[in-house]
């Protein structure tokens, strides 16, 4: 049976910054409720100066709430205990330029009073879930944006947390560590770990998340399961393989017959990220790039 | 025969700890860590040249003299140097996790405040223990390379047969060379290194960056070892003295620690020896400065917004 406790709990939370010197104060977050289940992956969404980083930065208890409450799988997020839980990896983390990846993982599993052979095995098995078994020895220094933000998942997860906050996991990567992340957060949710991110790279968003919830100007404008908050229910949509024009001709006909309209008829398009990991994956492999995607099948 | 995970299921933690040393330990390491590989230790080698470049010009002198100059040279350019590391080490280690993010994700761990403040410190306590003990080797080698040379040159003059004079001579150059009170004496300037290190800690705490931080602690530093000069000037004046300058020069006292105290390089250089009252009245005063500073950089931190 799943755990009926949610994983975050956020209730009618506020938080105000004062500006002294003006006299004025700065609503960032504004009466925001809501909820993150066991095993879900929940995307925050939201422009810049949304509240999106303050509200995880209240999650894991780096800021104070103005008022409101927001709860770990029960406990209070502002108490220390909350976070034995929970894996943090912030947006643009630099960490310790000057420890190599395995020593990274060894610093972060020790604060969690890791040890011994199986903080050891906890390492090997994070750096071969990242892809990072070969610059384990590598300076931190030395790494890239990608291989910042693998090594940063790895820290998260040194202490199998249920919870994992991600603050734009995939901000300055390219397209294939993109993905890689994407991947790994996909394989979080398989293991029923909850994850709670926010991003403002929308499409990423859709593709791994099972419900959002959209931050404007501090407030939480529209929430709910993915699904349902994009679908056009007035609309369907049928996609044919191999078609024929004389099918095509008689869909037409059929509908024309009917009380329905027809929108569109269109080849689909593949998306200009796949194009990009498909061409760099091929000239990698040494194979000639197509010119023109004319003749693309998805 | 193993039974196969539930992915679904919670793993288990083990129950958390509301203070833990082995925390404190981590984080004391990595701190060494970083500031060993960011190579502070190349200035011990401008203190290297500072003595043997300090012992070699004396050769002019007699060789009371030397000692005289070599101990207050090494003991004092001792005291700056740790004084130094302690101050410019502890400023930048906030402000650069800061930077970094790093004190994001470790806080984001089951990490109490006070544990992180104490492991930097405890990192900075370490390297300045590490340092001292470099340069204390480094000065008594030099010291004893002189004093067996000094002691050769009697020797020699003494055409090989020491008489009742070359003798009295060479248990004067051993008794001027190394007294027992280099070892609280160098007790004593590590001590004050730590009591800098928690200081520019707690300012760091709510300076806006590391150089602000470094001038705050400077200026408190020199307030440090002229307020006794100054207290004493005022007092003096005896009747004299308003009740105003009074509350002002206890203010004083209260905030900024009397550096002065921890200065005994004249005692040692003079061949006295320290009395040991003194010297645990000096530590205790030392070690309490350190613990005061920690707990009001705590109090500061904890109510911190990141």
């Amino acid at each position: 049976m799943s755990d009926p406790t949610p994983a975050v709990s956020i209730e009618n939370l506020t938080k105000v910054y004062p500006i002294p010197l003006r006299r004025k104060q700065l609503v960032a977050v504004r009466d925001l409720s809501l909820q993150v289940q066991p095993g879900q992956v929940y995307g925050l969404l939201g422009p810049n100066g949304s509240g999106k980083s303050t509200t995880l930065k209240i999650v894991l208890g780096l800021v104070r709430p103005t008022s409101g409450a927001t709860k770990i799988f029960g406990s209070d997020s502002s108490e220390v205990e909350s976070r034995e839980q929970v894996g943090f990896l912030p947006e643009n983390p630099y960490f310790y330029k000057y420890l190599t990846g395995e020593e990274t993982l060894r610093f972060f599993g020790r604060i969690c009073l890791l040890g011994g052979r199986a903080l050891q095995d906890r390492i090997d098995e994070l750096l071969a879930l990242v892809g990072l078994e070969h610059a384990r020895d590598r300076r931190l220094g030395g790494y890239s944006k990608g291989m910042l933000q693998r090594i940063g998942l790895a820290q998260a997860l040194i202490q199998k947390p249920r919870l994992v906050v991600l603050d734009e996991p995939t901000a300055g990567v390219d397209p294939a560590g993109s993905r890689e992340i994407r991947d790994l957060i996909l394989d979080l949710k398989k293991q029923g770990i909850a994850v709670l991110l926010s991003s403002h790279l929308l499409a990423q968003v859709q593709e791994i998340c099972d419900r959002v919830g959209i931050l404007s100007r501090g407030r939480l404008v529209r929430e709910g399961r993915l699904e349902d908050l994009i679908s056009i229910e007035n609309q369907t949509e049928i996609l044919l393989e191999d078609a024929p024009p004389e099918l095509l001709a008689d869909i037409r006909a059929l509908v024309e017959k009917s009380s329905g309209k027809l929108r569109d008829i269109r080849k689909p398009q593949t998306t200009l990220e796949r194009l990009f990991l498909e061409s760099t994956e091929s000239s990698s492999l040494g194979n000639p790039v197509e010119s023109t995607s004319n003749d693309r099948k998805s | 025969m193993n039974a196969a995970p539930d992915p679904a299921a919670p793993p288990s933690h083990p129950a958390h700890r509301g203070f833990s040393p082995s925390r404190i330990a981590a984080i004391a390491r990595n701190t060494l860590t970083e500031l060993i590989r960011l190579k502070v230790f190349y200035f011990l080698l401008l203190f290297a040249l500072l003595i043997i470049g300090n012992s070699a010009f004396m050769l002019r002198f007699s060789f009371q003299e030397e000692f005289q100059v070599l101990k207050d040279v090494s003991l004092g350019a001792m005291s700056i140097f740790t004084s130094l590391l302690a101050i410019v080490a502890t400023a930048m280690l906030l402000p650069k996790d800061v930077e970094d993010r790093t004190l994001y994700t470790i806080l984001a761990k089951p990490v109490p405040r006070f544990e992180y403040l104490a492991g930097k410190l405890g990192g900075v306590l370490v390297l300045l223990f590490i340092a001292t003990l470099l340069m204390s080797v480094l000065f008594v080698a030099v010291l004893f390379i002189r004093e067996k040379w000094v002691i050769a040159e009697i020797l020699r003059e003494a055409g090989g047969t020491p008489n009742e004079q070359a003798l009295e001579m060479i248990a004067n150059v051993k008794k001027s060379a190394f007294s027992g009170a280099l070892v609280p004496g160098i007790a004593i300037i590590y001590l004050k290194a730590c009591l800098l290190s928690a200081l520019t800690l707690f300012v760091s705490t709510f300076a806006s960056s590391s150089i602000f931080t470094i001038i705050v602690v400077v200026a408190v530093y020199f307030v440090g070892h002229l307020q006794a000069t100054a207290r004493e000037y005022w007092l003096a004046a005896g009747a004299n003295v308003s009740w105003i300058t009074k509350g002002f020069l206890a203010m004083v006292s209260l905030i900024f620690p009397d550096l002065q105290m921890f200065n005994l390089v004249d005692d040692i250089v003079a061949g006295n020896d320290i009395a040991l009252g003194l010297f645990l009245r000096t530590s205790g005063l030392g070690l309490l400065y350190v613990g005061v500073y920690l707990l009001a950089a705590h109090f500061i931190f904890s109510a911190k917004e990141l």
